[in-house]
């Protein structure tokens, strides 16, 4: 009895209609979970739902413009709002992973109850899956990490939460987006904090700027080497920000420049996961590119941990 | 058939239920404190792993014991549900002199129906600090891998049985098969 994504888009788009008599907004990142919960949301409800991303100034380059064109296509009622500034001010000094993720689950909320009461909602929809509540832990269950979707919620919350995936893991919930035409279904997992989570350490704007250029070139050199055959596309491919600086020679010039970790693995839900055996010649370019065309960088190191007994993301 | 899991904690609870689900049984995720009474009738159990400790720390193990004293139908114990198992019925558990985590090779010494159709070497997952370092009266010893003497144990007579490393993630090779093969076993039990 595998999973049957069309039957469970029939009984959660009427679970939905029962649980919301009224209004509600879906908070979406634009990944595949919070765009799949959007549309199965919007199915149900209609103009009732309001779709809310937030550029928390933490998304990838282009990513804003990106979402913006998926929920057009997709016919979801939305609002885009640009908070980059706040998000920067409430991370300021902060280094430890823990707090930057609870700090990051409280300013999404904060503006998603904004939101809601100008829209006059009093549901929020999201696109929790397992690993989310399991890793966030609770009673017997350690805290792995705090994902921003649980452990950022306040313990009086107005709005009344609606998590349509809750049961499904990555895998089934690109099934059910498959089934729904989300183009995004194949896209790879983002976490909700953004790149605040790959810099290690303090999150300055100057700081993600340099893990945003370091992720492009990770990400078109993936993408590049898996469409002439080299390689697989990894489960997850992306580059992490370390707090290292180390000694590196550019033009007879010493330098002292910042430290990318490069990481890829394979995975079916996120809960278990290997590192990616990634040819030498794209691993060759990816460090030829960052070192070039990211000033700051003079330095690529390649993760090989597996989860566990590490995790996918380093915070 | 009605298979349910008792949730001491574990990463990967939901992960054992969701095996179940796919290989068609009729699930369901149980708080460990559950009373017996409510599980008449099942005709098996995943004892799942847990929290940090759990497995050799009865007082968090809420009615697992009683399970075990009580359940006539086969119960499978999975790390601290397998080091609980041992520790309750005569053997002991303590701190692994070299815990596991990730990936590991088991190796089968002694065929069993829960292994059955696999070869006797083969990957598997782990993430424990703990193990059984005694087995209890009555059991064997099933399988071991480089860096723990019992991956894997069960009962001579009774269908009880417990695995170290965990066959309900992706990554283990033939998890999926040890699992039908308990369905199997909690069918012809029945």
């Amino acid at each position: 009895m595998k999973f049957d994504a069309n039957a469970f888009i029939a009984e959660q788009i009427e679970a939905i209609r029962r649980a919301v008599p009224t209004k509600a907004i879906i908070a979406c990142s634009g990944g595949v979970d919070s765009t799949t919960a959007a549309v199965l949301a919007s199915r149900a409800l209609g103009d009732r739902l309001l779709a809310v991303y937030i550029d928390t100034g933490l998304m990838r380059r282009g990513e804003t413009e990106d979402v913006a064109q998926t929920l057009k296509e997709l016919n979801v009622r939305h609002r885009i709002v640009q908070a980059a500034d706040e998000f920067f001010g409430a991370l300021k000094g902060i280094l430890d992973p823990e707090k930057k993720r609870t700090v990051i689950g409280r300013a999404f909320i904060e503006l998603f109850e904004r939101e809601a009461q100008s829209f006059g909602a009093d549901h929020l929809v999201q696109g929790t899956i397992a690993p989310d509540w399991i890793e966030s832990g609770g009673q017997l269950r350690d805290r792995i990490k705090t994902h921003h979707n649980v452990g950022g919620l306040p313990e009086t919350m107005k709005l009344k939460l609606v998590e349509p995936l809750r049961d499904l893991y990555k895998d089934e919930v690109r099934a059910v987006a498959r089934a729904l035409g989300v183009r995004v279904s194949e896209r790879q997992p983002f976490p909700g904090p953004g790149l605040a989570v790959r810099v290690v350490g303090e999150v300055t704007p100057d700081r993600v700027a340099l893990v945003r250029g370091a992720s492009a070139v990770v990400e078109e050199e993936f993408q590049a080497a898996a469409g002439r055959g080299l390689m697989p596309l990894p489960w997850q491919y992306f580059a992490v920000l370390l707090p290292v600086q180390t000694v590196g020679v550019h033009g007879d010039l010493r330098v002292y420049g910042h430290t990318i970790a490069v990481r890829a693995v394979d995975s079916i839900d996120g809960m278990t996961a290997v590192y990616s055996k990634i040819p030498h010649e794209v691993l060759d370019r990816i460090s030829i590119r960052i070192t070039n065309e990211v000033a700051g960088i003079n330095r690529v190191v390649y993760d090989v941990s597996n989860k566990p007994p590490s995790t996918i993301e380093w915070e | 058939m009605r298979v349910y899991v008792v949730d001491n904690g574990g990463q990967w609870t939901h992960r054992e239920w969701r095996v179940l689900k796919y290989l068609g049984a009729e699930t369901k995720i149980v708080a460990n404190d559950t009373r017996v009474s409510e599980l008449d009738g099942l005709d098996g159990l995943v004892l799942s792993g847990g929290a940090p400790r759990v497995g050799v720390d009865p007082g968090k193990m809420g009615r697992n014991g009683e399970y075990l004293d009580a359940f006539e139908a086969p119960i499978l114990g999975i790390c601290a549900g397998h080091q609980f198992m041992a520790k309750h019925l005569g053997g002991d558990a303590a701190p692994a002199k070299v815990p596991e985590f990730g990936k590991s090779v088991v190796e089968i010494h002694q065929p069993d129906v829960l292994f059955e159709g696999l070869p006797n070497r083969f990957e598997v997952w782990e993430s424990h600090n703990d193990e059984v370092t005694q087995l209890p009266k009555d059991f064997v010893a099933l399988a071991s891998s480089e860096n723990c003497d019992i991956q894997a144990m069960r009962h001579r007579d009774r269908p009880l049985f417990g695995l170290q490393f965990h066959p309900e993630v992706e990554h283990t090779q033939f998890g999926a098969d040890i699992f039908r093969n308990f369905l199997r076993l909690c069918e012809t039990s029945k």
